[in-house]
């Protein structure tokens, strides 16, 4: 399979730090945006298959990228999971029906991303 | 409207009353006028109908009782004047018999010799009217005068003006043609022996050769009986003999015409039958005599006897010419008027009549009397005697059983043989009453139905008293005159005639006088009705337009309440009630428009609290989705990290560490849920998702987890689903997951060994999770206190097993939240049950 991209959105340097180490560790290449604008310029530069899109950001909000990502032209599809400290339920509902594949509710383990994109993710990490 | 909302408002009942104290009365005063009136227009109606009737009923009264009185008083009048004129007809009668007296009483003085006899005749005459010659009509159905005579007054010199009043003239009375007659048809002397022996006649009733008188046969139609007589005579007494004369029978009774005769079958010859005035004016006559004879006294002596025979037609004459009528005098009698005079002789015998073959007579060849006119029933018993007529009936008593029953005898009649001899006229009665009245020398009258007319029929006796007509006091015989009633009363007749037309044009005249006033009272009625209903009925509209509006007026200002409160009520908070006028309306409206003031107010106050609420609820909101989200962002490093060191460090002690660092986060991380949870639902933040949910699925999801976990631990875990589950139910999975975690957690959390079993089942209307455990279990004066928040048993277990002490608050409020209840069963050392019911029929759902 080729090189499979996962696209870490948050404000905070931690949380970016800390979900791109446990992709890398699921065998994805990570890359980071700190903002919704850059991670729209990056999506658009670059085949991006995974988003972990953070909420609560300065400038471009979560909702927002995640509707802007939606509509870049795209040759596969892009799968964005909301990662936000936004635990209620309400925010869920909101969020999936925003276009949002899957809710990543902060603080994450490694179990619950596993289960999120184990069907993406082809090959085990070495 | 409907009746029932229009008359519970006050405008209804105002107008209700207003239209009951005024529409009411009107009415009432309405109809009792046209009541009233009608009332007065039947009376008119009726009392006018009475008036008219009895107007009508006088007039008709007043009518016949003239009418009538005109009758009686006319018929009493005419029944004087008839009766006067039989009385004065009957003495005039009986002054010319004693005149006779006196004739024969000087006869007996003369010496007797024809030429003294001849003297004394020819001195003796008498005038005798007879009608002229008449003759049969050219139509054969009656006689009439050949000249007719009609007797005109003639008057030559003008009437006064003081005499022109009722200036009334009549010609001479016209009696008929004059002819001078000798009284006497025979003066003869008879000597005692009978032998006449001088004899002067006139004319040639009787036989002019002198005879011995003592033989009937010698005598007038051998009749005469009367020398027997003549020698009881004393000088100076006067014999006087009946009326004798030979019977003249009739070929018809009544008028002798051709048609009758022929019907009868019997020659038309009417000179041959009995004359009878009109009805045959060219009969033969009754010729007959009344014999006088006296003694001729001769040196006192009766040497003879002088007798002087009457030509009877001097009697008749008396009776003969009368009319009981206007016309008084006539020259022909009309029988069948029955308007005429007859005379009777002392044994009531017809002596004279229209109808000459009425007159009682003797057969010219016997010398014997003729048989008269008889009943059937007389004629029968006479024909069964078989004996001659006179010696029948001398033995038969007179006047028997008179009445008009009886009919004439049929054979009598057709014989033309009908005499009549009152004493045996049974079917006449009128002869017995004649007789009545005049047998004691009396007159009068009666009136009678006969021949088909009322007659007053009078009779007066005859004085004269003179030889054998002195025996009764009825003298010689008796005058009785008929006549036709109704000719005395023509004129009221008349005038009743005329009255009753008047009457009749009077009665249909009051009748359509009083239908015209009858109508005109209707008419007044009905347009008098129809003002009055109409006026009424307009003031009904009247008055209740009136109602109306007053109504309206004194309503409106309430109606406009109302609406005003309506207003406010449906929401217009500003609107207010006019509060213009000083009275309780007005002082109502400004109590309202207070109150509508603080309403006002106090609505404001009010938004203004939601609206605070509302801000806190959403700051409240607001704050915990950022304490949240705040305390799980750095956890997010901290639990990530920890993680991560652990499964990177080697070092079992920095390995120990790192692992201390991810509980602690954990249990930070569960505070943190925790707590967030508990603030949300007590400040009503708390939201439920409720959604029809597998049963068994979410079950399989929920105790997953658990199932490893307490088989790590060693513990027995149980699912125990009842068989009669419903395949789903609606509820918050989320929520209802929270629930059984919570209790699950607890339980593997105190349960050392053992089991744990979580068992599902259903109530009537419950879903029934129950969480059982082996664990130490919870002390009875505890069993309240685990629900409150951070009250946990022996705070050591929950550093121990890392609690939070708010599980069990929230498992309590959620379920109470979803309609349920939480209870808890436990025995310390055995173990714990945790029991949650959960409606199946969610009301929040």
């Amino acid at each position: 399979m080729a090189e499979r991209n996962a696209l870490v959105v948050d404000d905070h340097p931690t949380n970016r730090l800390l979900a791109g180490a446990l992709l890398k560790k699921l065998g994805w290449t990570v890359r980071e945006a700190e903002t919704g604008e850059i991670a729209l310029s990056m999506a658009s530069e670059l085949a991006v298959q995974l988003v972990l899109l953070d909420i609560s950001m300065p400038g471009l909000s979560g909702e927002e990228t995640c509707t802007r990502l939606r509509a870049l032209p795209s040759q596969q599809p892009m799968h964005i999971l909301a990662y936000t400290a936004h635990a209620f339920p309400e925010d869920r509902q909101r969020l999936l029906a925003i276009g949002f594949d899957e809710v990543l509710v902060k603080p994450i383990s490694r179990q619950r991303l596993e289960e999120l994109i184990g069907n993406l993710s082809a090959a085990q990490p070495g | 409207m409907k009746p029932s909302s229009f008359f519970g408002g006050i405008r209804g009942k105002l107008i209700s009353i207003f239209v009951l104290i005024k529409v009411v009365p009107l009415v009432l005063l309405a109809w009792f006028a046209w009541h009233a009136t009608q009332q007065l227009g039947e009376d008119v109606s009726v009392k006018a109908g009475a008036m008219a009737d009895s107007m009508l009923s006088s007039i008709k009264t007043i009518g016949k009782t003239v009418t009538d009185d005109s009758i009686r008083a006319l018929d009493l009048r005419s029944r004087e004047a008839i009766e006067a004129l039989t009385t004065d007809t009957a003495k005039e009668i009986a002054d010319f018999l004693y005149d006779r007296d006196r004739d024969i009483r000087m006869a007996a003085t003369l010496e007797p010799s024809e030429a003294t006899f001849q003297r004394f005749l020819s001195g003796r005459s008498r005038a005798l009217h007879h009608h002229a010659a008449w003759k049969l009509a050219a139509d054969e159905k009656s006689w009439v005068p050949e000249v007719p005579v009609t007797p005109t007054v003639n008057v030559t010199r003008p009437v006064l003006p003081d005499n022109a009043k009722d200036f009334h003239a009549r010609p001479p009375e016209y009696l008929g043609e004059v002819e001078q007659r000798p009284l006497f048809v025979e003066m003869t002397y008879v000597d005692l022996s009978g032998q006449e022996k001088i004899k002067i006649t006139s004319g040639n009733l009787t036989e002019k050769s002198l005879k011995n008188v003592v033989d009937r046969s010698n005598t007038f139609i051998k009749a005469e009986t009367y020398f027997p007589e003549l020698k009881k005579l004393k000088a100076g007494e006067i014999f006087v003999s009946d009326v004798i004369g030979a019977y003249v029978p009739t070929q018809a009774i009544g008028p002798y015409l051709p048609a009758s005769l022929e019907k009868a079958g019997k020659p038309f010859t009417p000179e041959e039958s009995a004359y009878a005035g009109t009805e045959n004016p060219l009969g033969k006559r009754f010729r007959g005599i009344v014999r006088w004879a006296m003694p001729v006294v001769k040196n006192g002596q009766i040497a003879g006897y002088v007798t002087l025979a009457l030509d009877h037609d001097h009697i008749r004459q008396f009776s003969d010419r009368l009319m009981p009528t206007e016309e008084r005098y006539s020259p022909i009698a009309d029988p069948i008027k029955g308007n005429y005079a007859f005379l009777w002789d002392y044994k009531n015998r017809s002596i004279s009549h229209v109808r000459d073959y009425f007159i009682v007579g003797y057969d010219a060849k016997t010398g014997l009397p003729a048989t008269p006119w008889l009943d059937e029933s007389l004629y029968a018993e006479w024909q069964a005697s078989g004996k001659p007529s006179d010696e029948f009936l001398a033995a038969t008593p007179p006047f028997r059983d008179q009445n008009l029953k009886h009919k004439p005898a049929k054979a009598l009649s057709q014989a033309g043989t009908v005499a009549l001899d009152c004493r045996y006229l049974n079917f006449a009665p009128q002869c017995d009453g004649w007789n009545a009245l005049t047998e004691h020398g009396g007159s009068g009258s009666f009136v009678i139905f006969f021949s088909g007319l009322w007659k007053l029929t009078t009779a007066a006796a005859i004085p004269y008293y003179t030889g054998q007509y002195g025996k009764t006091e009825q003298g010689f015989g008796f005058v009785t005159i008929g006549a036709n009633v109704d000719e005395f009363h023509k004129a009221a007749t008349e005038t009743a005639g005329k009255i009753n037309t008047l009457v009749v044009e009077k009665d249909s005249s009051f009748k359509t006088l009083r239908d015209e006033m009858l109508g005109d009272i209707e008419k007044n009625l009905t347009s008098t009705a129809i003002g009055l209903w109409g006026s009424t009925i307009l003031m009904v509209l009247l008055v209740i337009g009136i109602a109306i509006w007053i109504a309206n007026l004194m309503t409106s200002r309430i109606t406009r309440m109302i609406d005003g409160i309506h207003a406010f009520q449906g929401g217009d908070r500003k609107r207010r009630l006019e509060a213009g006028s000083s009275d309780e309306m007005g002082e109502l409206a400004r109590s309202f428009n207070g109150m509508a003031d603080s309403v006002e107010e106090s609505f404001k106050r009010l938004e203004e609290a939601k609206e605070k609420a509302e801000e806190a609820s959403r700051l409240k909101s607001a704050f915990l989705a950022t304490v949240s989200h705040e305390l799980r962002t750095p956890l997010n490093g901290i639990l990530g990290f920890a993680e991560l060191l652990q499964a990177e460090l080697t070092e079992p002690e920095q390995q120990e560490y790192a692992g201390i660092i991810h509980r602690s986060g954990e249990h930070l991380l569960n505070l943190v849920t925790e707590i967030l949870d508990l603030a949300k639902i007590e400040s009503g933040e708390m939201t439920f998702n409720w959604v029809e949910t597998l049963l068994t699925t979410f079950i399989d999801e929920t105790v997953s987890v658990y199932r490893s976990t307490a088989e790590a631990k060693g513990l027995q875990f149980t699912v125990l689903l009842a068989a009669d589950l419903p395949a789903q139910f609606r509820t918050d999975p989320t929520r209802l997951r929270q629930i059984l975690n919570n209790l699950l957690s607890n339980a593997i959390k105190f349960t050392t060994q053992g089991s744990v079993t979580l068992a599902i089942s259903r109530t009537a209307n419950d879903l029934k999770f129950v969480v059982q455990d082996t664990g130490s279990g919870i002390p009875p004066e505890s069993r309240e206190i685990v629900f409150e928040k951070f009250k946990q048993l022996a705070n050591f277990l929950t550093r121990e097993h890392g609690g939070t002490g708010l599980g069990l608050a929230i498992v309590k409020q959620l379920t109470e939240l979803m309609g349920g209840q939480v209870s808890l069963d436990s025995t310390p050392d055995l173990g714990s049950t945790f029991t949650i019911h959960l409606p199946l029929d969610n009301a929040h759902g």
